[in-house]
């Protein structure tokens, strides 16, 4: 491989941006001047081409980055001084290290695969070349992000792709519900960045109080280089200081990389295109907030406390989620949910000080998780747009190439592997992440190793997982019944779909009439108005499925992404794990505070360690076999009643997200009232009262004014004696003492 | 001046005063306040001329001296210009607001109250 230079990371940054400058203006002329095959294939290479060639920079860059001496591969490149204030500089400037590296190689990599895939699956689209103008912004800013040598410009990247993220969910703009994901997805966002900002205040204010006693000249406060060396310096003896910075960070990730309670706008941003959630909703920009916490591990090292907080409350989510996604009728929910669980996986491991490992399941869940949603996209386009998986079913009949990516994408997040010889890339990435944990001694909080407990809760998951994998599998693709083409609907369950659907329907209706006052500058769309655009977008909606639907396999550009994406998936887990490779490759001078042994994994677990993930893994994949093999469960006359008060409280995500919505609004209109009632109470009291105050004392001088003249010339002759006598008594006493 | 003391002149005309004070803050129709501001100012020239009168004799000093004895004397002259003119304007007035009003009593005049 030719040595290609460090400085051509620029390019690797800018490539993508020239892209999106390009589609933005030409896009859409292109399209129109040269038709829509013509132009469309013009536009969709224009798309991939700078993402693919950034990718091989990125190879080329990281050979030779690896060529360096393990312990001096962080090289810092200056583009401009972007802010330089008093004592504090911002220069733009981007790093070449290892993290940032590997990043890069898995946003371009698999960006350019879904780019591919997003050409075939959105051929249809009439807004083709805006849909890849957003995209291409998106891998630009989550590029920065990655990029960044400071916490400026990694935020920066975090807005430019919390935006990006809502143009592309809310994509389909004129379906209201879209919008309404898009704002949901941004605005949890916002609420992340709060903490994030306030962490970086914070820590701009430690360095720059620390300056004078470290010797820093460089005001570069916000930089890598200057923050992390002098962390341990600055931070330590403080722990109260340093788990609140820690946490701060974390709110941040926990907005972007949705882990309770921000993890609410994922499932919703499913109602994007399938390529977006792929993108953005699994490989990358979720994944931002695991990135934060990697960069910044020193932190984490130096808080067991905050530590063990993102330790279990990574497990808690992924908990969470895996129950949520047993009560998802639709493939992608069921998905996002996954999405979700997997997250938490990786802030066990950030939390129980394996920083490598979230970071080792970032890759590897960004394999099997593209091909995930790819796939599923893919039937998704097969099956006519239909999403919910009861009306699936046998489907590796007609769709053997995406089935058969599908089913090793199961097989690599169910986590199987064959002992002692070789895994798929789920098994390697989460049995690292449970060793981690459970034999971890850092993420320690009031006594209690609430690394270990978010380990075995890990372990629970890893089950669970299994089983709503298998699950999702099974249901669509295999049983002997192609349920779309039972004339009766698709299930018993029919009554719970409508009854979704019914709710859905009625928050509709009931935010139309929603009582917003008389609409006196004409703000809102009448009832009429919004019937007739109700009726259009009818026309717009995909049609239920035909029973005569005959799903054909998908096109070259769709199944290309998928088969490269399965082959990663088998190997890419094995590859990276042998010889401790990407670990030694991340953090080649292992951690900076923690010891070594302190998160180690013990030798004589390892065996029962593998043997626990494989039989947890095989657990969840012989339960789902086990309960539907015969296709659905009420269909085949299992009692699963009782199971019908869970699926329907998974289904609607145990009430969680009906809860936070209500409780928000009421919440922000009762502060609302509240500030109202204190600025009209108080502030205007105060006001008046200074009024009040100076009419009291007009009354009180009013009393002078009689209109008597006969009262004035008393007065007046009690001045004048006054006066007098004041004269008087200065004269006596001047003269006489 | 022989014999009558010059305190005696100066307690009459502090009683003057006194009562020409007490008359313009007692009574109600403004030509009895006139005259007895008119007793004030009568008071207040006695004293101007007991001063004036009286003084050579307590200070043995020279013929420099005599234009403040006269001072006293010339402030009386310009006391009785004077009041003669307030007179004259301030019966102009009440002759205005008796034409006006039919009656000119003072305490009904508080249209500047409050």
């Amino acid at each position: 491989m030719p040595n290609v230079p460090l400085e051509m990371i620029w390019w690797v940054l800018g490539l993508p941006l020239i892209g999106f400058l390009l589609q933005a203006f030409l896009g859409k002329k292109i399209i129109d001047t040269l038709g829509h095959r013509y132009g469309k294939k013009i536009v969709g290479t224009m798309a991939v081409l700078p993402i693919a060639a950034a990718f091989l920079l990125g190879i080329g860059i990281t050979a030779n980055l690896a060529q360096f001496p393990p312990g001096e591969r962080n090289v810092v490149l200056t583009l401009f001084s972007w802010i330089e204030i008093m004592s504090i500089k911002i220069p733009f400037e981007v790093v070449v290290d290892p993290l940032s590296m590997t990043m890069v190689l898995i946003i371009t990599g698999i960006g350019s695969l879904i780019h591919l895939y997003a050409t075939g699956y959105m051929g249809d689209e009439k807004d083709y070349s805006r849909f890849f103008t957003y995209l291409n912004l998106f891998i630009a800013c989550m590029l920065i992000l990655v990029l960044g040598n400071n916490l400026a410009l990694l935020f920066i990247g975090w807005e430019g792709v919390g935006v990006c993220s809502y143009l592309l969910i809310g994509f389909w703009f004129k379906d209201l519900n879209n919008s309404r994901a898009a704002n949901k997805a941004f605005i949890v966002n916002r609420i992340g960045d709060v903490g994030l900002t306030l962490g970086m205040f914070i820590l701009v204010l430690m360095m720059a109080g620390n300056a004078e006693r470290l010797g820093l000249t460089d005001g570069r406060w916000l930089s890598y280089d200057v923050l992390l060396p002098n962390m341990v310096e600055v931070f330590k003896d403080q722990p109260f200081l340093t788990a609140t910075v820690a946490l701060l960070l974390f709110v941040g990730a926990c907005g972007k990389s949705a882990q309770f309670p921000l993890y609410l706008w994922l499932p919703d941003a499913m109602a994007g295109p399938t390529p977006v959630s792929a993108l953005i909703h699994a490989a990358t920009m979720v994944t931002a907030g695991v990135f934060l916490l990697n960069r910044m591990s020193v932190l984490f090292e130096l808080s067991p406390f905050a530590s063990a907080i993102i330790a279990i409350i990574g497990a808690f989510t992924a908990l969470f989620a895996a129950l949520i996604a047993f009560g998802q009728t639709d493939i992608k929910k069921v998905l996002a949910y996954s999405t979700v669980s997997q997250l938490g996986f990786m802030f066990i491991a950030c939390g129980a000080g394996a920083y490598w490992a979230g970071m080792f399941h970032v890759t590897t869940h960004a394999f099997f998780k593209a091909l995930l949603f790819l796939g599923a996209g893919a039937v998704i386009y097969a099956m006519a747009h239909e999403q919910d998986m009861r009306k699936y079913g046998n489907l590796l009949k007609y769709l053997p190439i995406t089935g058969a990516c599908m089913l090793v994408a199961w097989v690599a997040i169910s986590g199987l592997a064959v002992p002692f010889l070789f895994g798929f890339a789920g098994f390697y990435s989460k049995e690292t992440i449970l060793g981690g944990a459970l034999a971890g001694q850092h993420a320690i909080a009031g006594g209690i190793n609430l690394g270990m407990i978010a380990g075995w809760v890990g372990l629970l998951v890893a089950m669970l997982t299994a089983f709503y994998m298998t699950r999702m599998t099974w249901m669509t693709f295999f049983g002997k019944q192609e349920r779309w083409r039972l004339a009766d609907g698709p299930s018993h369950d029919h009554g719970d779909s409508h009854h979704a659907d019914h709710e859905a329907h009625d928050e509709n209706a009931h935010h139309a009439h929603e009582d917003h006052g008389p609409d006196v500058h004409g703000f809102f769309y009448t009832e009429a108005e919004m019937a007739r655009r109700a009726e259009l977008e009818e026309h717009d909606h995909h049609h239920d499925i035909e029973p005569t639907h005959e799903p054909k396999e998908v096109g070259p550009a769709m199944w290309i992404p998928l088969a490269v994406l399965g082959v990663l998936s088998v190997i890419g887990g094995w590859f990276l794990y042998s010889g401790d490779r990407f670990k030694k490759w991340l953090y080649p001078n292992g951690l900076t505070v923690l010891p070594p042994e302190v998160v180690p994994k013990y030798p004589e677990w390892e065996t029962l360690l593998m043997f626990l993930s494989i039989g947890a893994a095989l657990a969840g994949v012989l339960l789902g076999w086990h309960f539907y093999k015969k296709g659905l469960p009420e269909r085949e006359g299992w009692d699963l009643a009782k199971w019908h008060p869970f699926r329907r409280a998974a289904a609607n995500q145990f009430h969680y997200d009906q809860k936070m919505v209500d409780g928000s609004l009421k919440g922000g209109a009762q502060l609302g009232e509240m500030l109202n009632r204190t600025d009209k109470g108080f502030i205007d009291g105060m006001v008046n009262g200074i009024a009040w105050l100076t009419g009291l004392f007009g009354n009180l001088l009013k009393r002078f004014q009689t209109g008597n003249v006969r009262w004035y010339a008393a007065m007046m002759l009690l001045g004048g004696i006054g006066v007098l006598g004041y004269l008087w008594w200065v004269a006596l006493k001047l003269g006489g003492a | 001046m022989s014999g009558v003391p010059m305190t005696w002149y100066l307690m009459l005309g502090a009683f003057m005063f006194t009562c020409g004070a007490v008359g313009v803050i007692v009574r109600r129709n403004p030509v009895v306040v006139f005259m007895c501001i008119e007793l004030m100012l009568n008071a207040v020239n006695l004293t101007f001329l007991t001063f004036a009168a009286y003084s050579p004799s307590l200070l043995p000093l020279g013929p420099e001296l005599t234009q403040s004895w006269m001072s006293g004397q010339m402030m009386v002259i310009f006391v009785m210009a004077v009041a003669a003119a307030e007179v004259a304007v301030g019966l102009g007035i009440i002759m205005a607001i008796y034409r006006l009003r039919d009656e000119v009593d003072l305490d009904s005049m508080s249209a500047m109250r409050g």
